[in-house]
């Protein structure tokens, strides 16, 4: 059973008078474990598509089901649930709290999910993302790579089946974006599914598969779902 | 880890704007709790020196008689008299128990006025049962002796057998006894036998005022009529005098609670726009915990506390700062009221710091809740992209 399942999902914004087609009929099947890159221009639908995905913004036609349960049509709560246990966020922009240690940062999810502040937990994924060391450091001691690491770190605090990474090496250099992208491969490797969204080919060529949007539609796939091993 | 702690991290963001908002939340309640203390301990204190009185009417000449009772109970001296005759008719008067009659001068030593009441001690030690003195009291026809108030006593170094140079004459007084403290305008006060302090003051025959207590409070209406018959007198009841203070007080407290809802409505729209802005800058931050499992409920909770925080560290400290600037702020009040009781008004009634802190909460409460509602509304995609309104 795919964990993803998206069938003819459009979406339409109304920007003042004007209305706008981000997404026109896209399906999507994406398999447990496996890693896939979105790629596309400006403008094609991708952060549209990943927002809908994520259970950030909802579709105008279409249905979504994630890990077998249906997702249109739930209200906000059912939705907050949905993110909660099954997907991981990565932001381009990292979103980290200023004022939280690098530990505090990785557990702010917990706070939200009712489980109890697990120290342990926390260190064992600081040390997958190679930042044991800096678990007592503020944000802003940190590099940029480091920062991204952090919030992948924050992503996974949850157990999510499900990694979805909008633009994670859009701030990034060359290098700390190569080093992001082995931690993905690592993740995937170990069973979880991570979707990434981003502008780069050649780091989108790291994944199994490579999904390209243009227009608001998939226009070609290269590859196949090839899951962790 | 949990929301307490993440507000408090939160507030510590903006250190300055956060003081700044606390700071205005402590002058507001500092302004809140002092009037409502003083406005508590003022009335106390009112009744209780009204009571210390020890007499139900007051005979005073005819003229201004508020002024006048409160010129007496200050110890402040008129330029009319009553007589014996008065004095008589006073106290052949139905359902009178007790009149005492008092003469009211004032002299100037060392450039410090001093009150001397002439008094008939059997007359009046009766109506002030909370007078103790060490030494003794004067009988009715003793010459050139005194009792004196505590805080004479002790502003002057006086005790019993201190001889003293008295009056206009500067003749020698013997202090026979000191009151002990009364809180009230009598430990400031010298105490003559009426007979040598009508000599001393050259008005023989003369007394400033009566007071009266009646045999049952009942009587006084009644007794007030009959005396106001009599020409030269007017008639002043305690409780038209405690009233009348209480009207004019209310005045005052009137402008003061104006000046409190002003500085409530300026502090509260204070933490409004601080959380405003704070929401406003952490927009994509809120879409980020919304996409990480917090819900509308959980950033709602997350931003009242963050107020609630804000108040009550404000309405905390605005209590210490009103109980530590009480002296000052009483000194304030006192020049402000057209009668200040001599006894303290501040009063630290554990009811009233903890509806104070409860106020906090509530302004805590009305200003937080619509940054929280509007942040806890907010759409997690809307959020992440900053679209705020």
């Amino acid at each position: 059973m795919s964990i993803i399942e998206a069938t003819g999902i459009c979406k339409t914004y109304h920007r003042g008078r004007e209305e706008v087609c981000a997404l026109k009929g896209v399906d999507l099947s994406i398999e447990p474990g496996e890693f896939v890159s979105i790629v596309g221009p400006s403008g094609a639908g991708k952060t549209a598509l990943m927002n809908i995905l994520g259970c950030l913004d909802a579709p105008s036609c279409g249905t979504l089901m994630i890990d077998g349960v249906q997702v249109t049509g739930k209200g906000e709560a059912e939705l907050v649930k949905i993110r909660r246990d099954h997907i991981g966020f990565v932001f381009q922009q990292f979103f980290l709290i200023p004022t939280l240690t690098v530990g505090e940062n990785v557990g702010l999810p917990l706070i939200f999910s009712g489980i109890p502040y697990d120290r342990a937990r926390i260190d064992s994924l600081l040390d997958k993302v190679g930042l044991s060391h800096r678990a007592g450091h503020l944000p802003g001691q940190l590099s940029g790579g480091e920062m991204q690491r952090v919030a992948i770190a924050r992503a996974l605090v949850n157990k999510p089946r499900i990694l979805l990474a909008d633009e994670p090496t859009g701030n990034l250099d060359s290098v700390t974006a190569d080093g992001i992208y082995g931690l993905f491969d690592d993740l995937h490797r170990q069973g979880i599914t991570v979707i990434v969204v981003t502008h780069n080919r050649e780091l989108a060529q790291r994944a199994g598969r490579v999904i390209t949007i243009r227009d608001g539609c998939v226009e070609r796939e290269c590859g196949y779902p090839h899951v962790s091993p | 880890m949990n929301l307490f702690s993440l507000a408090l991290r939160n507030l510590q963001r903006r250190k300055g704007r956060t003081i700044l908002t606390i700071i205005g939340v402590a002058i507001a309640v500092a302004i809140l709790f002092s009037l409502l203390s003083f406005s508590a301990g003022y009335e106390r204190e009112l009744t209780k020196e009204m009571d210390s009185l020890g007499f139900h009417l007051l005979a005073v000449p005819k003229g201004c008689p508020y002024e006048a009772t409160t010129l007496i109970l200050h110890g402040g001296v008129i330029p009319k008299y009553l007589t014996t005759e008065d004095l008589a008719r006073t106290r052949a008067t139905e359902g009178v128990k007790t009149a005492a009659p008092v003469l009211l001068q004032q002299f100037v030593k060392d450039g410090t006025p001093h009150i001397v009441y002439g008094i008939e001690p059997d007359a009046m030690i009766p109506l002030k049962p909370a007078w103790k003195v060490n030494g003794r009291f004067f009988t009715a026809n003793e010459t050139h002796v005194m009792v004196i108030g505590s805080t004479l006593a002790e502003k002057e170094n006086l005790v019993p057998g201190s001889v003293i140079p008295f009056g206009p004459a500067q003749e020698p007084f013997t202090v026979i006894g000191v009151l002990k403290p009364t809180g009230s305008e009598d430990d400031n006060f010298h105490f003559l036998p009426l007979a040598d302090a009508q000599r001393v003051f050259s008005k023989e025959g003369f007394i400033t005022a009566i007071a009266v207590r009646a045999d049952d409070v009942k009587n006084i209406h009644d007794i007030t009529v009959e005396l106001e018959k009599v020409p030269d007198i007017q008639v002043v009841t305690m409780a038209q005098v405690t009233g009348t203070i209480m009207n004019l007080v209310g005045s005052a407290r009137s402008l003061l609670f104006s000046v409190i809802v002003i500085a409530i409505v300026i502090s509260a729209a204070g933490i409004t726009n601080t959380l405003l802005m704070s929401v406003n800058e952490r927009t994509r931050e809120i879409g980020m915990m919304k996409a990480i499992g917090a819900s509308g409920h959980h950033i709602g909770i997350l931003l009242i506390t963050e107020t609630l925080l804000i108040t009550l560290s404000g309405g905390t400290i605005g209590i210490i700062a009103a109980m530590a600037g009480s002296g000052i702020i009483e000194t304030f009040v006192r020049g402000m009221v057209p009668y200040a009781p001599s006894g303290s008004f501040f009063s630290s009634d554990p009811l009233l710091i903890g509806g104070c802190l409860v106020f906090s909460i509530g302004l805590g409460l009305l200003c937080g809740l619509y940054p929280a509602w509007k942040s806890a509304r907010l759409s997690p995609m809307e959020a992440i992209r900053g679209e705020w309104e």
